[in-house]
């Protein structure tokens, strides 16, 4: 007898209701949590799950002496050393700088030639289409295999740089593309700029095609020379075009592995060594994921900064052109 | 119907005549690893691969399945190792192991000693056992992939009387295939004329150079290590061996490219024919004679590597092999697998394309088998007297890590960025505080 309690009313109409009831209501009356929380949690959930505890893990084994061959070293405190150790070591700062120059040169120059591309291909009446296609091509191959393809054409060797140039009789020595110090720079730089320059030829096309015609005319009117009308009317309306180009490939270059992984891996004697082939040699072939994490989270403050210079130069530029911000 | 039947019966009658023998017979004798399955991650590669085929007679033979869930190269599988220690999913059994990543997985190997009799160990070539064993554990069993390297030559170059007579006038002793460094060396300048001709290359970069300075320190009698595994590179015989290196690419003996360069851009560049003197691996003694890929086929002489100013010859060996993981739940059947894949029929197989052998009979058979063959007997007869005194890089788990911070500075003097003095005064510095860091003193 005493086994079986019958439920009361009360409590009856209660399961009811719940029954009856939304899981959503069910969650937020419970859990008291505002609506918005509510059907923002997905979200939250997720992101968590691959950005932010992913994020709080690294950081936290940045203090540590973490190494992927020990795991328990992960709970080896050490403090600040690692940072310590990234701050004070001057290969740590050449490859920063290299990295900065890399970004420096070949953002530039892929604006200049991006510009110059969609300015030519805006000329072009017939197979506009067929061109931007082409455009596109060097965007459609993986940076590996970008990397082998250029790794070969400047092989001092047997490469196809130095066998055309001692054909044509331009020299006859054979050239170390990939090992002397200006010169790997520049082959990683040239790999860089051809694989990526028609991002900025795309987006900066793009702006052309949104260029109100009005002011041109006006210009022209005016006595604008083709010049005078380029800087002072198109160069001002392309701007937020360029800075949303250079903030997407800033980031993309200062996470620059690939491509000088496979033609130089840092050398020799670490004159291609950007941040990234050191941080990932350090990580996954020393297995120090701890001093690794470290030099990865100096080397984040290279890309928050340049995003959000390029983002408030975009601001101006739009603000410039009565955009708002 | 009629046929429906008689089929019908005709599987009646045979299960009866099955179940008949089993009352005759008892049930049959379940093969050893009936249903086990063992997870694999194997070294990938035409090299490698061929030895797979052979998985299926052990399955067959034990009743066990082998599921290969990684082919990759050693660097990539390297990677996959070191993440699968700290993620802890390491309950695969077999993987490919290499003498020179041994000793950096302390936690993931299994000593096969306990699992592997001690009579089928002893037919292999002990040096490689002395090391694939770390602190006492046999972490591996070798398979046919014994790698040493020796000097490959261009024989016409040595049929040329004039060229002979040239060189004696400039350097006073008779031209012939060179048995020490030095005359590499003199040989090398002599032969070179870049950009077209050069007279030998190195590997320029990562583990692969810090491997070539190695040996030649031991040839020249130092060591790199002290036995505490102190840097002892920072020595007269040290800044001799890196002497060496400097002096031939400031004649420019080598191609320019040499410290960017490693095993497959020296093995196609001895193979374009622009090599006349080229250290390189057994792997490589079929495509260099081979008239489809290499343009010296016909023409590859093989000599025992030379010999530094000590006597003794460069040596630096590795060997591939196979280990059981600590976490695998069936041990016997994983050592079982690993002991077919290295046994004297896998060992044949293997060595029959080419690559050396560990096991000393397999030795025997190999260099009777090529008896017929002149080229493939002089590589065999190169091969096996460098073996007899190759030696493994140093048994410490930070040889990768060391490495990696020794390589840069050898191509710091090479390139002349540094003296020799001051890159093996660098290198040394940052070993030493590695060491120091990770208390190995």
């Amino acid at each position: 007898m005493g086994l079986h309690h019958p439920t009361s009313p009360i409590i009856r109409l209660k399961c009811m209701e719940l029954f009856h009831a939304d899981p959503r209501d069910i969650l937020m009356k419970r859990l008291k949590l505002p609506p918005w929380l509510v059907l923002l949690m997905p979200a939250i959930i997720i992101l968590s799950a691959v950005v932010l505890i992913p994020l709080l893990l690294s950081l936290y084994s940045s203090f540590t002496s973490y190494r992927l061959t020990r795991p328990d070293s992960l709970f080896n405190w050490i403090g600040t050393f690692n940072y310590e150790k990234a701050v004070t070591d001057a290969k740590f700062w050449a490859a920063f700088g290299r990295t900065v120059l890399l970004l420096a040169v070949a953002l530039n120059l892929e604006m200049l030639l991006g510009l110059s591309l969609a300015l030519m291909i805006s000329k072009v009446t017939r197979g506009q289409r067929a061109l931007r296609t082409m455009m596109m091509f060097p965007m459609m191959f993986s940076p590996i295999l970008v990397g082998f393809q250029f790794k070969f054409i400047f092989n001092d060797n047997v490469g196809l740089v130095n066998n055309a140039l001692q054909s044509l009789g331009v020299t006859d020595t054979a050239i170390p593309w990939l090992v002397d110090g200006k010169l790997a720079m520049f082959s990683i730089i040239f790999a860089e700029v051809w694989t990526s320059t028609s991002v900025f030829g795309i987006l900066i096309l793009a702006g052309l095609y949104a260029i109100p015609r009005d002011p041109l005319e006006a210009a022209k009117v005016d006595g604008c020379t083709p010049f005078q009308s380029f800087r002072f009317v198109t160069l001002p309306f392309l701007m937020p075009f360029i800075y949303i180009a250079m903030a997407i490939r800033s980031l993309d270059v200062a996470r620059a592995y690939d491509i000088v992984q496979i033609m130089t891996n840092g050398g020799p004697a670490r004159r291609t060594e950007l941040l990234w082939t050191l941080i990932g040699r350090t990580g996954y072939v020393d297995a120090r994921m701890g001093y690794a994490n470290a030099m990865g989270y100096v080397s984040i403050f290279l890309a928050i900064f340049f995003t959000i210079y390029f983002f408030k130069k975009l601001q101006s530029a739009r603000k410039e052109l009565g955009m708002g911000v | 119907m009629k046929t429906l039947l008689c089929g019908a019966s005709r599987a009646a009658i045979a299960t009866a005549s099955i179940a008949a023998a089993v009352c005759a017979f008892g049930p049959a004798q379940a093969a050893e690893f009936d249903g086990v399955t063992i997870e694999a991650k194997l070294i990938g590669g035409q090299q490698y691969e061929a030895l797979y085929a052979r998985i299926p007679e052990w399955e067959a033979a034990t009743g066990a399945r082998v599921n290969v869930i990684s082919i990759k190269n050693h660097f990539e599988l390297d990677k996959e190792f070191k993440s699968d220690i700290a993620a802890g999913t390491t309950s695969w059994c077999v993987g490919s192991n290499h003498s020179s990543f041994a000793s950096q997985y302390p936690t993931l190997y299994t000593d096969l000693s306990d699992l592997i009799a001690e009579d089928v160990v002893a037919e292999f070539v002990q040096a490689n056992i002395k090391a694939a064993t770390f602190d006492g554990k046999l972490v591996m069993l070798p398979r046919a992939q014994f790698d040493v390297s020796a000097l490959y030559y261009q024989k016409d170059i040595y049929e040329d009387a004039e060229k002979a007579k040239a060189f004696e006038a400039k350097f006073g002793y008779p031209f012939a295939v060179p048995e020490t460094w030095t005359e590499v060396k003199d040989q090398a300048i002599f032969f070179a004329d870049p950009p077209n001709f050069y007279g030998t290359q190195y590997a320029g970069k990562d583990e692969a150079i810090v491997g070539r300075y190695y040996e030649m320190v031991v040839a020249e009698g130092g060591k790199l290590f002290n036995d505490d595994f102190s840097p002892a590179f920072n020595s007269e015989e040290g800044k001799r061996a890196l002497q060496w290196f400097v002096d031939l690419y400031n004649a420019k003996a080598v191609p320019a490219g040499t410290t960017n360069y490693l095993w497959d851009d020296l093995g196609n560049g001895f193979a374009s024919g622009t090599i006349a003197l080229n250290l390189d691996w057994p792997g490589w003694a079929g495509f260099f004679n081979d008239p489809a890929a290499s343009i010296v086929a016909g023409n590859v002489g093989v000599a025992p590597a030379p010999k530094g100013s000590a006597g003794v010859r460069t040596g630096w060996s590795g060997f591939h092999g196979f280990s059981v993981t600590q976490d695998c739940e069936n041990k016997e059947a994983a050592a079982s697998l690993v002991d077919f894949l290295t046994n004297e029929e896998s060992q044949k197989v293997e060595s029959a394309a080419g690559p050396l052998p560990s096991r000393t009979a397999v030795w025997d058979y190999v260099s009777e088998q090529a008896k017929d063959d002149p080229y493939r007997s002089e590589v065999l007869a190169a091969f096996k007297e460098t073996a007899a005194t190759a030696f493994a890089v140093p048994p410490t788990p930070f040889w990768i890590e060391a490495t990696n911070l020794i390589y840069p500075e050898l191509q710091a003097a090479i390139l002349a960025d540094k003296t020799v003095d001051e890159a093996l005064q660098d290198a040394s510095d940052a070993v030493n505080d590695l060491m120091l860091e990770e208390g190995v003193y």
